[in-house]
């Protein structure tokens, strides 16, 4: 059975096509991990532009200036330093009526632009975000913000994930009761108070995470033949009349392949996660998933939701690798199967969804698509399986496990019942 | 041992391949004869198990193949027609997949391998991609494999296409040792390579056993209808047209000696000549309209 998986492994990644797809493939996400690092970008006090490590140490910093739990009596303690700050100079009435730029002008030429970077510090915009409407200020949001308000920051941060499940995904999905007490059990259940601090690595990982789906096309163009070339090669016949070519060659065939998919899968998530966390720092592992949104009601740190979104990634990866072992052992055409993966893989992330729910969260499934942080842990994608509710997170793994499942066996049945003709 | 067809018959659609076709192989050498499109293919293909027949049954020592599955294959060796290789293995690399397909240990299938790459005239060529072969040296590493496994019976597919002459010797003498307690049935539509090795041969025509008998029996058949006439060269090339012309012998004078099979001679001049297989096979295909003597016709259908 060794002997004949060693084998199989050697005509899959003997084809020059598909050396030239895992090569290239690695090659590109080690060139577009180290551009994303090269290309980060952040404005300094002074207001000099830092890129590249520079960048990515100035925002370390900025960050861990406040690092810590973040109380209920500490944040509005700090929202109301915060105010205390902004408005010493200017009126909060004023800013209110302004536009954004302008109250951006009107904060330079108060307060310097020391002052100023200091008052759009991520972790005042932190302490804000639950009542900041979209384009606002901090210095605007703040001026809404009362002392009532800011002394239940956990009730406001508990609110917007209210908020989202009655906007309904902007009129698109109308979440049901179980829906709204999923997602509001959800979000009751993340761990206070929120610990405040950097996870630019983890976050990074998750950031990146869709370039994976190159991986998985390299794997399923290393996969396409593994059936088909039997058939067109005429090879079929020989190896079908052997001991062995009905069953062990099958089940050699599909180990060989998830074995190659699970290998090159974790090299190219080692590419991605290990540039990340070596330009970005592997710190904060564990410090929540609120550090990089708020409004997630995920109870998950920022390291473990990185591992969950390769995790998905790994599992849509196994189900396309049999999904393309059973178009495989359905056809002689290797570049028909090769076009269907292409179209799954890649092609549905840019389809529409058209306001349609339904459409948005069958979409939702396919690589490119869930493959984002707000897709993922943010959005409150719900599936509604009768009284059960599925999040895109568990929907993602079910759909990929039952793919694998269930096409795995049609491969195998194909190609013991096929017929030499 | 022994290999049964039993009112064997695949049926394509509306066209039959192979029909009806009950047969028994023991050991020797069993050559199918036939034109193109006479279903020797489709027939050797039911007889490996990797096509199943519309109807009727292939049999070893009176048990289905279908029901004897794997331990049927562990017996059989195969050389298709025109098989495709792994383009990026070596020649070696091939046959230990081979040899692993068909359940042989490591150590045995290095020393069958290696034994056999040599028996097919290949040592040398072990670490050669087989990519980089001709078509003579593929057709002799698909010979290679068909023996791996010793098997009992061996069902060789054109064997000797892309083969010169004397890879054609050199693969008659092995198949003739090992033939000896083997059954091989051996499909071509080269008559001299049965001639010289067949115990037996089957000559099929429209999907259908057409006849059967050892290579003197069946060139017996041709007894009193083979000829041989001298002609003018420039008639030569026109006679090979209306009759059916084993060989054109010119001799350089102008003239040219015509042997041609016929019932009775076509040539004024002509003189009987003793017959040959070739001169069987080739009455026997004289006129392919003609329908084979026990052939049957499905209503509306017509033969691959």
């Amino acid at each position: 059975m060794r002997s004949l998986m060693w084998f199989e492994l050697k005509k899959m990644l003997s084809r020059r096509v598909a050396i030239a797809m895992n090569v290239g493939v690695i090659v590109l996400l080690a060139g577009v991990m180290a551009l994303n690092v090269v290309q980060t970008k952040t404005e300094n006090a002074a207001g000099e532009v830092l890129s590249g490590t520079e960048a990515i140490a100035y925002v370390k910093a900025e960050r861990e200036a406040h690092a810590g739990p973040i109380a209920s009596e500490q944040a509005a303690a700090d929202i109301a330093a915060y105010q205390e700050a902004v408005f010493s100079e200017v009126d909060p009435d004023a800013v209110l009526q302004m536009t954004g730029s302008a109250v951006y002008s009107l904060m330079l030429e108060t307060y310097g632009q020391e002052g100023t970077a200091e008052l759009y510090d991520p972790y005042w915009t932190t302490l804000l975000n639950p009542w900041r409407a979209p384009g606002q200020e901090p210095a605007q949001t703040a001026a809404l913000v009362t002392p009532v308000m800011s002394a239940d920051w956990y009730g406001a941060v508990a609110q917007m994930t209210q908020d989202a499940l009655d906007e309904g995904q902007g009129g698109m999905w109308e979440y049901s009761d179980a829906e709204r007490s999923y997602w509001t059990e959800m979000q009751a259940s993340i761990d206070e108070p929120i610990e405040y601090g950097y996870v630019g690595g983890w976050g990074n990982i998750i950031d990146c995470i869709a370039f994976l789906s190159f991986a998985i096309l390299a794997v399923c163009v290393t996969l396409a033949p593994v059936f088909s070339f039997e058939y067109q090669s005429g090879a079929d016949a020989v190896v079908l009349s052997t001991r062995h070519g009905r069953g062990r060659l099958v089940a050699a065939k599909i180990l060989a392949s998830l074995i190659w998919a699970t290998v090159y899968f974790a090299a190219c998530a080692v590419v991605v996660a290990g540039v990340s966390l070596a330009s970005y720092g592997a710190d904060g592992f564990w410090l929540s998933v609120q550090n990089i949104a708020l409004s997630s009601p995920y109870p998950l740190s920022a390291g473990q939701a990185a591992l969950v979104s390769v995790g998905l990634m790994y599992a849509a990866c196994v189900g396309f690798s049999c999904l393309t072992l059973a178009l495989s052992s359905r056809t002689r055409s290797t570049l028909s199967v090769f076009v269907v993966d292409a179209v799954l893989i890649l092609l549905t992330g840019l389809v529409p969804s058209a306001g349609v729910g339904a459409l948005e969260r069958a979409l939702a499934l396919f690589p490119t698509c869930f493959s984002n942080f707000n897709m993922l842990f943010v959005a409150l994608e719900s599936y509604r399986l009768g009284p059960l509710v599925i999040d895109l997170v568990g929907m993602v793994a079910v759909v990929y496990v039952l793919l694998a499942l269930v096409a795995a066996p049609v491969s195998i049945a194909s190609f013991r019942r096929h017929q030499v003709s | 041992m022994e290999l049964t067809f039993d009112r064997i018959t695949k049926e394509y659609g509306n066209k039959i391949a192979v029909d009806r076709v009950s047969t028994k192989l023991g050991p020797g050498v069993h050559g199918l004869l036939g034109a193109n499109g006479a279903g020797k293919t489709t027939l050797m293909r039911m007889a490996c198990g990797v096509l199943r027949p519309t109807s009727g049954e292939v049999l070893y020592d009176g048990t289905p193949i279908d029901r004897m599955g794997g331990d049927y294959r562990a017996i059989l060796g195969y050389l298709p027609q025109d098989f495709g290789y792994y383009p990026e293995f070596t020649a070696l690399d091939f046959m230990e997949y081979m040899a692993a397909l068909k359940g042989l240990g490591r150590r045995e299938a290095r020393e069958r391998s290696l034994e056999l790459l040599s028996a097919v005239g290949l040592s040398g060529e072990e670490r050669r991609r087989i990519r980089t072969f001709s078509g003579g040296m593929k057709q002799r590493l698909g010979i290679a494999q068909a023996v791996l496994n010793d098997p009992e019976v061996l069902v060789l597919d054109e064997p000797t296409a892309g083969l010169d002459p004397k890879e054609r010797v050199r693969f008659r003498n092995l198949i003739a040792g090992f033939a000896r307690d083997k059954a091989v049935l051996l499909s071509t539509h080269i008559v001299s390579d049965v001639e010289s090795i067949a115990d037996r041969i089957l000559v099929m025509r429209a999907g259908a056993i057409a006849m059967e008998g050892t290579p003197v029996e069946l060139a017996a058949l041709a007894e009193g209808r083979v000829w041989e006439a001298e002609v003018a060269d420039s008639e030569a090339e026109l006679l090979s047209g209306r009759l059916a012309v084993s060989n054109v012998h010119y001799r350089g004078n102008g003239s040219a000696t015509l042997r041609y099979v016929a019932d009775a001679p076509e040539i004024p001049g002509s003189a009987p000549a003793a017959p040959g297989l070739e001169d069987f096979y080739l009455y026997m295909f004289r006129d392919d309209a003609e329908p084979a003597p026990n052939a049957r016709k499905m209503k509306g259908g017509s033969h691959a």
